[in-house]
């Protein structure tokens, strides 16, 4: 037992020591210039950093984050990409379970098209996805001119706009969602549907109580997922969100390349870990409890 | 009466299809006209004259040649070294238990819930400081972050959705350990790894964030030429470079959509 142990960690140790030293150790060094550590590592960011605040008792000072965390154009940045993130989410699991559902309980052709759609922007690189939603959906696109043909030539423009980046971030995700959810809900197999309809349950009912418990888990990765994508996302708010608000993720970069001000960026680049490991937990007590009711059914 | 509430389930659906046709595919469509158009002006909704001209200038755009042969350079490569690191760990990840498993296999993850920049940030300072700033290395290394957890945990679903009992009957009639992870294991979890690397490959290739900041000024990517075109040229280029850079995506995905759209993805993202 104790060899294959061994030969297990040994096994997996070349990608965690990767993303120890490549990903682990850069976040705690993060943590620590955020925190007012601007010697050593980060002593080469700190020779180009401006307003950058340095640990004076030589430990730790939350200087930096106050600074950020006090910045009315930050909140409003963090307020925008928290309802940027929550509606994206809903929406993508809103069209997943559609398409999932109709797929489910259809073998038409219709069926079979809702799939090859939803699927095609996994295709497409997310650099020209953007490029083509903001060409599409912004002053000069289609939607702007079909309006005004049809005699609305105010018609608002979506493109360079917090809804506009909700349509991107959700033409983005749509394809990872319905694929989860096709594939839980081809999970359930039909004689548990059934059994529910052989006992009098509607078609509706037996959806609500059989297939939407029974996949649970796939609707929380899904959710958990894209909302951890939306949170950190720079393509999709660069190319078709408005200057301002920003999205963080946009913001942060802005605040390192723009305003040199490496420290700033940090603290914006871990409030946002912060809550991306918010919406991981879920994902993790999902699979525990999903884990924990199988291990019961045995 | 049912023939009308049939018909109004059918009405919707069909709604639904088309919304989603429309949602999805007419950005696509609306930027694949855009290159080969001559002028288009506002509002009208087709181009007043065709051209492939377009197609010309930017295939000759200088450094274009260049930053097409750093794509395909790069991606293999990283892709080679993804495979190399990471399928050997999902197959310790699926068929042994040791202390931690989940913890590390969730940790991998990790990956992708820091935000990129942020990590570049203090990447950029360790790059420096180990010189592997505008070095090839340094790019693959950016670029490998990004296929870590495609390259573990799809494999990982791969290998253990491969029966116990066939690796067991192998063993059973004489073969050795290697011999039966060959002939018995790698054939069945195939699909699912050709999915991960078609997957890590374009992870690498469509990467422009981490490339940008550690490869430029040497080594500019198709991706990273795109930020520069939409920016300097007309928007009938930009289409043009479009269609490009997404040519290798189209045509990898449609070699495994089958794969993917086979449905054993959700069992790849369950931590078990």
């Amino acid at each position: 037992m104790g060899r294959r142990r061994l030969t297990g960690l040994a096994l997996v140790a070349p990608p965690v020591a990767l993303v120890a030293f490549l990903v682990g150790f850069p976040i705690i060094v993060a943590i620590a210039y955020s925190l007012g550590q601007t010697g050593g590592l980060n002593a080469a960011q700190s020779s180009i950093a401006l307003h950058e605040f340095s640990a004076r008792n030589g430990l730790v000072t939350t200087a930096a984050y106050r600074s950020v965390l006090a910045d009315h154009g930050f909140i409003v940045d963090l307020l925008s990409t928290l309802w940027v993130t929550l509606l994206s989410t809903i929406l993508v699991l809103v069209i997943s379970w559609s398409v999932g559902l109709y797929v489910r309980f259809s073998k038409s052709i219709l069926a079979k098209a809702l799939s090859a759609l939803s699927v095609v922007p996994l295709f497409i690189p997310v650099v020209i996805a953007s490029y083509a939603l903001l060409a599409f959906w912004s002053g000069g696109g289609f939607v702007k001119s079909v309006a005004s043909q049809l005699g609305f030539p105010r018609f608002p423009t979506i493109g360079y706009s917090l809804p506009g980046v909700v349509i991107g971030e959700v033409w983005v995700n749509v394809p990872f969602g319905v694929l989860m959810i096709v594939s839980g809900l081809q999970g359930v197999p039909d004689a548990l549907i059934e059994a529910a309809r052989d006992v009098g349950a509607s078609l509706a009912r037996a959806t609500r109580s059989v297939l939407v418990p029974m996949n649970f888990l796939p609707t929380v990765i899904v959710a958990t997922f894209t909302a951890i994508y939306v949170l950190g996302s720079f393509t999709v708010p660069y190319l078709t969100g408005p200057t301002a608000p920003a999205l963080l993720g946009v913001d942060a970069t802005n605040t390192f390349e723009a305003y040199s001000e490496p420290q700033q960026a940090e603290v914006i680049a871990i409030v946002l870990f912060v809550l991306a490991v918010g919406v991981g937990s879920l994902y993790v007590w999902a699979n525990v409890k999903a884990n924990r009711a199988t291990e019961l059914a045995r | 009466m049912p023939s009308v509430a049939l018909l109004g389930r059918r009405g919707l659906i069909v709604a639904l299809v088309l919304v989603l046709a429309f949602f999805i595919l007419g950005p696509l469509v609306w930027l694949a006209l855009w290159a080969f158009a001559r002028s288009w002006q506002y509002p009208s909704l087709a181009p007043s004259g065709w051209t492939l001209s377009w197609w010309r200038t930017v295939l000759t755009t200088p450094g274009l040649d260049h930053s097409i042969a750093l794509s395909f350079i790069f991606a293999p490569v990283v892709t080679a070294a993804s495979v190399l690191i990471c399928v050997p760990a999902a197959y310790g990840f699926a068929r042994y238990s040791f202390p931690g498993r989940r913890a590390l296999l969730v940790s991998l993850f990790a990956t992708n819930a820091f935000p990129k920049i942020g990590l570049y940030i203090t990447m950029a300072g360790m790059f420096y400081t180990l010189h592997l700033m505008s070095t090839f290395l340094g790019v693959v290394l950016v670029q490998l972050i990004g296929t870590v957890v495609f390259m573990t945990w799809i494999p990982a679903a791969a290998f253990a959705a491969v029966p116990r009992s066939l690796e067991e009957a192998a063993r059973d009639v004489g073969a050795g350990r290697l011999r039966t992870f060959w002939h018995v294991t790698m054939p069945l979890a195939l699909p699912g790894i050709l999915v991960a690397v078609i997957l890590s490959f374009l992870a690498s290739f469509d990467e422009s964030q981490g490339t940008f900041l550690v490869g430029t000024p040497r080594y500019i990517t198709m991706p990273i030429q795109m930020y520069s075109l939409v920016l300097n040229y007309p928007q009938q280029a930009a289409a043009v470079f479009s269609i490009l850079l997404s040519v290798p995506s189209v045509v990898l995905m449609f070699l495994v959509r089958r794969h993917v759209m086979g449905g054993r993805l959700a069992e790849g993202f369950q931590l078990k």
